[in-house]
Formats: structure tokens, sequence, C-alpha cells
């Protein structure tokens, strides 16, 4: 760095009034020129996040608002350049700092996770589709999974009721967000945990029906295998149609 | 391939489909490398397309050659690959900082026009440029106040472009703003450019927020001064560049961006004429 100690005490004090709004004296500046830059980088990153999060800027009062957005810009070093990742950086901020206590609002992180995710499955850059078959053995071959999912867990499910409801229905949910191939549709399903060991066994071990069904009754004594087999084969129906799973994999053939 | 007379238009997400139906055809499109760099889906489909029917010219927002840190030189692999993906002639941005203590602001601020700003700032567009392989197009920004600064604007960014070796991409609407808000002579300070280091040209619309400020918003339509701004210029510039329509938000009816892209062609028109009276 080549600047002088006041040069970089000059900046590093704008940059602090744009973040915190507070009455610094920042040298050689006009006090109608520092106000503006306030009022313009705060309502960049307002308007930010209430494009971002329409619901939990409805849900929550202007004051919690206020204050979510005044203590991000202030106090988290926000680290992308893309300004569409930041409400990812502002759920986790979130998320860390127990704003969800603080408001007595158990299902604000869960609800922000879930508008997050949205946004998340619209955008992320698209991965590479491995090649696969239209038609195949549901048991015997190796489903091929849509690469452009996102698989959460939730606690409150803010996904099936409104914030507020979900307080009731409190538990374990497993919600998995993911993006049509062709026509960019975001879609969300929600899944038993079963389904999400059938869906983490299929997608990240790269496992046929048969040798998951046959792990499954091996590790688990008791086990119906004709019951398991006949809810793996509506699963895997069900997945299919929704373009979970785009057909049968090349590569993965038993 | 762009060329020197050409006009183009910022590709936006509001107006994508203007562009992709036909309803509005640029010579060629600017976007911000930071938003479209990373996605995937709708819009990256959408970004893709432009590129096949459009030259494309990038105009960052990001650097923030003007911060204490380094340059992020993660995003500026990633800003490379693009130029040389999509064959990007013109890599422009701002001269101010966005970024401060490792914490990015989003928007632009003003640096001190100071010595130790320019040994700074030089360094930096070097880096930039080596990295990149190609030279980097420095805009002058609109500013609401300046900060413990020593030097006029115009010398600041003069000696900044001539010591640096890199370009100027010259914004005749924040000549107009700054000239408005700090109260200087907006033909002297075109007159005191590089003019022969610039190779693109901005022009857009501004708020009047009072009789004291303006602010450079790029959400209403150019005025007449700032029209008479960029025929002055072209009167004192020795070559033709590019000039970009810059339209932010607030978007018109598209036959109004028609209008203003229509009125720019004209000033160029003319000036080809009298270089060829002359």
């Amino acid at each position: 760095m080549l600047y002088t100690k006041e040069t970089y005490s000059a900046q590093k004090q704008m940059a602090q009034l744009v973040r915190t709004g507070e009455s610094i004296n920042v040298p050689g500046s006009k006090e109608e020129g520092l106000i503006q830059y306030r009022r313009l980088f705060r309502n960049n990153i307002n308007n930010t996040m209430v494009q971002a999060f329409p619901i939990a800027f409805e849900i929550l009062n202007s004051e919690q608002w206020d204050s979510l957005v005044d203590d991000f810009f202030a106090k988290h070093d926000s680290q992308t350049p893309h300004v569409w990742k930041l409400p990812q950086e502002f759920y986790l901020f979130v998320s860390e700092n127990s704003y969800s206590e603080k408001f007595k609002l158990p299902f604000l992180n869960d609800l922000l996770l879930f508008e997050w995710l949205e946004i998340e499955a619209y955008t992320m850059a698209d991965s590479n589709i491995e090649p696969y078959l239209k038609e195949g053995d549901m048991l015997e071959d190796v489903l091929e999974t849509n690469p452009d999912y996102r698989l959460s867990r939730l606690e409150y499910p803010v996904h099936l009721y409104s914030g507020e409801e979900s307080l009731n229905h409190k538990g374990d949910y497993y919600l998995l967000t993911y993006r049509l191939p062709l026509s960019f549709e975001v879609k969300y399903i929600n899944m038993p945990l079963l389904h999400v060991l059938f869906f983490e066994k299929i997608s990240i071990e790269r496992m046929s029906g048969k040798e998951i069904i046959n792990q499954l009754v091996n590790d688990n004594p008791g086990t119906e295998r004709e019951e398991l087999t006949s809810n793996f084969s509506a699963f895997t129906k069900t997945m299919l149609a929704e373009k979970v799973f785009l057909g049968f994999s090349q590569i993965y053939h038993n | 391939m762009i060329k020197n007379t050409n006009i183009g238009l910022g590709f936006r997400r509001e107006i994508a489909e203007e562009f992709l139906n036909g309803n509005i055809q640029p010579d060629f499109i600017e976007v911000a490398p930071e938003n479209w760099i990373d996605l995937g889906g709708y819009w990256g489909d959408v970004f893709r397309k432009v590129n096949e029917r459009y030259p494309l010219i990038l105009h960052g927002l990001s650097l923030s050659i003007g911060s204490p840190e380094e340059p992020d030189w993660n995003f500026l692999s990633k800003l490379k690959k693009i130029i040389k993906e999509f064959n990007v002639e013109i890599y422009s941005e701002h001269l101010s900082f966005a970024k401060m203590d490792n914490a990015h602001l989003y928007d632009l601020l003003p640096i001190p026009f100071k010595e130790d700003s320019i040994k700074h700032i030089i360094k930096r567009i070097k880096q930039v440029q080596d990295f990149l392989e190609m030279p980097l197009a420095i805009e002058n920004v609109s500013y609401y106040t300046p900060i413990d600064s020593e030097l006029p604007e115009d010398e600041f960014i003069s000696r900044i472009v001539e010591e640096s070796g890199c370009n100027l991409l010259l914004d005749v609407n924040n000549v107009y703003v700054n000239a408005f808000n700090h109260g200087y002579n907006t033909h002297e300070f075109i007159s005191n450019m590089p003019l022969d280091k610039v190779v693109y040209l901005h022009i857009a619309g501004h708020h009047k927020l009072n009789n004291n400020l303006i602010i450079d918003t790029h959400g209403e339509n150019i005025i007449d001064p700032v029209y008479e701004l960029l025929d002055y210029t072209l009167d004192n510039m020795n070559h033709s560049v590019p000039v970009l329509l810059e339209r932010d938000f607030n978007f018109p009816e598209m036959y109004v961006l028609k209008r203003e892209m229509q009125n720019l062609k004209n000033i160029y028109a003319k000036h080809q004429q009298e270089n060829v009276v002359h």
C-alpha cells in the first residue's frame, strides 16, 4: 500500500460512515454529500435484502427489519463481489447472531434459508449433466440425478406453513430445492427421512435400488424387503416424474 | 467487433427481453461482469444468448482500484476467462473505491485526490493490466463530496492515466454532475483530460436533488446540456470511440431509449460530416 496514514484513515472513516451512519468527521468533506452517500449505500443493501427476502420483510416489523439491515451492513464484512449472492451472507449473519431468539421468532433462520434457497437454486452455476438413458430398470440400474439441487434440513416447516403456523409443527424436515434443466423453474419437494436416505445413496454413493435395499435390509434386521422395495419403487417413479432424477446413468450401469 | 462510431446500451435484466426479441438493437451491449459471472439457470442462458447477438463491453463495479488492499485475484481470474471467452475489447472500471478493510460496500466512493493516491493507484492499475494482459479503461466517477483532497480532480485523473499507461473512459454526464456539485467549468475540465487516451464514452441521465446537488442516478432521460457536452467532447477529440447510453432503472418505453440512441448517432454523424468537410 502506497497510501499515507492520513489518506488511509480518511478512506477508513468514509467507509465507516456509510456502513454505520455514525456522525464521523471525514477530513475535507461536505456534510450534505456525506448524508447522500450514507442514504444511497444503505438503500442499496436494504433494497437487495427486501427483494431477496419478501416473506421475512413482510413478517418482521420495521424496527426488527431495520436493525437486521443496519447491523448487517455495519458489523458484517461482506465478502462476495456479486451483490446477488449477498443475501446468503445476510442469512448466515442473522443465523449466527441469534436474532431469532432476540426477536422471539424461532422460525426466522429457516425462513431466511428457505427464501435464499429459491434464489440459489434459480441462479447457481449450471452443473454438467452426466450422460443418461431415458429407459432403464429402477432396481438394477443407477439413477442419474439432476445436478442442480440443494438438500436442506429445517426445524420449522416454513415451506409448508406460514411462519407463525410453522411453530406448531416443529420437527425434522428435509427440503429438496432443485431447478429444472430446460425451463429453469425452481421446485421444492418435502422428503421423509427414508427418502433422503434413498436420494443420497443414489446421488452421492451412486448405488442401484437393489444395492440400497440389500444394504438397508442387512443393516436393519426386521426390515421388510417387500415393503421397502415397494416404497423405493414409488419414490423413484415420483422423482423421475418430477425430474429430480433425469433417467438412468450410462456411466454407472449394471 | 465494435466500431468506433457505435452506440451501445447497458444490458439490464429489466429490459433483457427487448434485446432478445429485437425490439431494441444497439450496436453493442455493456454489462457489469459482477452481475453475470458464475450465474447459471435462466439468466445464465439469457447472457449466452445476448452475447451471440451483440458485441460485449465489460464495465466493472467491484475492482475497487482505490482500495488499500490487494485486488481480488480470484475474481480477476474469472474476469480474464470471460474476457477471452467473449472476445471483450474493452474492460473499464471506476476510479473510486468500493471495498475497505476487506468488506465490499457495493457502491462507489471517491478517492482522496492526493499525490500518494496517484502513486498507489498507478501501481494497482499496472498490476491489473499485467494480470489481464490488456489495458484497463478508467472512468471518471461522479461524487457528492471530496475527501481529504489536495489536487484538482482533472489533474488527478490526467496524471493517473498518463503515468499508468491505462486508457480513459470519459463519462460526460459525470463531468456535468461534478461540475454542478463542485462548481467547476465543464469545458475546461474536458479540455484538461488526456483526450487522446479516451477509448470509450458514457452518457446518462441524472436527478437534480436540490439547487446544490445532482445525483448520478442513470434513471432519467439525458438532458440537453449533457448532449451538448458530448458534442463538445467529440469536437475536441481527434478520434471516434464507442458511446454507451447508461440506463439502470426507472426504464421508460423503448421508443424513448431508441430516440436517445438516435440522438447520439446524430451527434456522431454531424462530427463525421464536419471531418469530411475539413
